[in-house]
């Protein structure tokens, strides 16, 4: 379809009779030595031009005509369909530009499933981080529990201080006269009427305390206490006060004792008596 | 000169307008620019064996392009499409190297 093959159909007079002259010209340069084909050269425009000097021609100085510019519109359209194509090739972010329908098909099936693997993998992820959570939720929800119930059960034992509502109750005992049962009898009247924190002169009454007599006075788990005995009892107080006024109670025993008994009642009494929490040696949860 | 001068242009026109192709030219252009080439290299040997004539440059040039394209064109529509223009890059290729070779022995004499 180039020039060539078709020159034999379209005859052009002398210049292809110069074309046909060519192959017989060749041999003979080529076996001749440089020196003497450079002698040969000058001669041969008179003849025939060789495809150098025709080269030359062309190029120097420069023709305008109408086939050069068409040629060099045909050139700058071949020109420019390679500068696109190079760069639209080398392009980094198009290296799918050039890519076949089936190759195209084939890459975006494969990106398909790899989108489907990374979101059933993204799913998975987000359930175990889910999962953790709800457990650290939970954990951290027990946790407060066991906050909460280690300061219930403190204050029950008697290992943490408290404070809250309640009532005062002095005994003044001059004569020596009450025993350690009277008190323990105000202890449990007061247990019954509600008592949450009780301690007595500084001892802190809870579920192992025991009281005995001595002497004069009275000892509570060992500490001996000396009158006047101050009940400190966190509690409500509309409760405590009557159960120990009632008729026959604890502060007219008291009082048939030749005590004096003072109760008042408070918006704030701190129990702040401590004892140290205590391993049983024996008795062990059974619960479990 | 001007044709030379042409294909200079040319190139730096592509270079630096890139253009985006489009869509339906996108298949059918790099082979048209390898039968293009090959135009230009048969239209150059002819310049050196001096039968050079613009009309057939002209012609050749364009049925080159719009046969390589054609091909192109129909072996995707049989589904052969890869084939096919990998044997027209290996023909043209081919004919570039011979017509490469004649110029040379016109230019080098060797």
């Amino acid at each position: 379809m180039n020039n060539e093959e078709e020159t034999p159909e379209t005859p052009r007079g002398p210049e292809h009779r110069l074309r046909k002259e060519l192959p017989q010209e060749r041999p003979a340069d080529a076996d001749a030595p440089g020196a003497v084909e450079e002698a040969a050269g000058p001669e041969e425009p008179e003849a025939a031009l060789t495809g150098r000097q025709r080269l030359a021609q062309g190029l120097w100085p420069p023709r305008v005509s109408r086939a050069q510019l068409i040629v060099a519109l045909l050139l700058f359209g071949l020109g420019f369909g390679l500068a696109v194509q190079v760069a639209s090739n080398s392009d980094s972010g198009s290296a799918l530009r050039g890519a076949r329908q089936e190759d195209l098909v084939r890459i975006l099936d494969e990106l398909d499933d790899r989108t489907q693997r990374l979101q059933d993998e993204k799913q998975g992820l987000e359930d175990q981080r889910s999962e953790l959570e709800n457990s650290s939720d939970r954990a951290e929800e027990a946790r407060k529990q066991t906050a909460e119930k280690e300061k219930q059960l403190g204050i029950l034992a008697g290992t943490v201080a408290a404070q809250g509502p309640g009532i005062t109750m002095t005994i003044q005992d001059t004569k020596g006269t009450v025993q350690a049962d009277m008190l323990l009898d105000a202890i449990q009247e007061l247990r019954a009427a509600g008592a949450e924190a009780i301690q007595v002169n500084g001892v802190r009454v809870v579920a192992s305390t025991y009281l005995s007599d001595s002497g004069k006075s009275v000892s509570v788990d060992g500490n001996k206490i000396t009158q006047p005995y101050r009940f400190q009892v966190i509690g409500k107080p509309q409760d405590l006060e009557p159960a120990l006024n009632i008729p026959g109670g604890v502060v007219q025993t008291l009082e048939k004792e030749q005590a004096t008994v003072a109760v008042e009642r408070s918006t704030k009494i701190v129990v702040d008596a401590l004892r140290a929490a205590e391993q049983p040696d024996y008795a062990r949860s059974s619960s479990q | 000169m001007i044709a030379v001068l042409g294909l200079v242009v040319g190139v730096v026109a592509g270079l630096l307008v890139r253009p985006e192709i489009p869509a339906v030219v996108e298949p059918y252009l790099p082979i048209a620019v390898v039968a293009a080439l090959d135009a230009v290299f048969g239209g150059l040997r002819a310049m050196l064996d001096g039968i050079f004539d613009d009309k057939v440059f002209v012609v050749s040039f364009l049925s080159n392009v719009v046969v390589a394209a054609l091909i192109v064109f129909l072996g995707d529509k049989l589904g052969v499409g890869a084939q096919l223009s990998t044997g027209v890059v290996v023909v043209l290729g081919i004919r570039i190297f011979s017509n490469a070779a004649a110029i040379r022995r016109h230019v080098f004499r060797a």
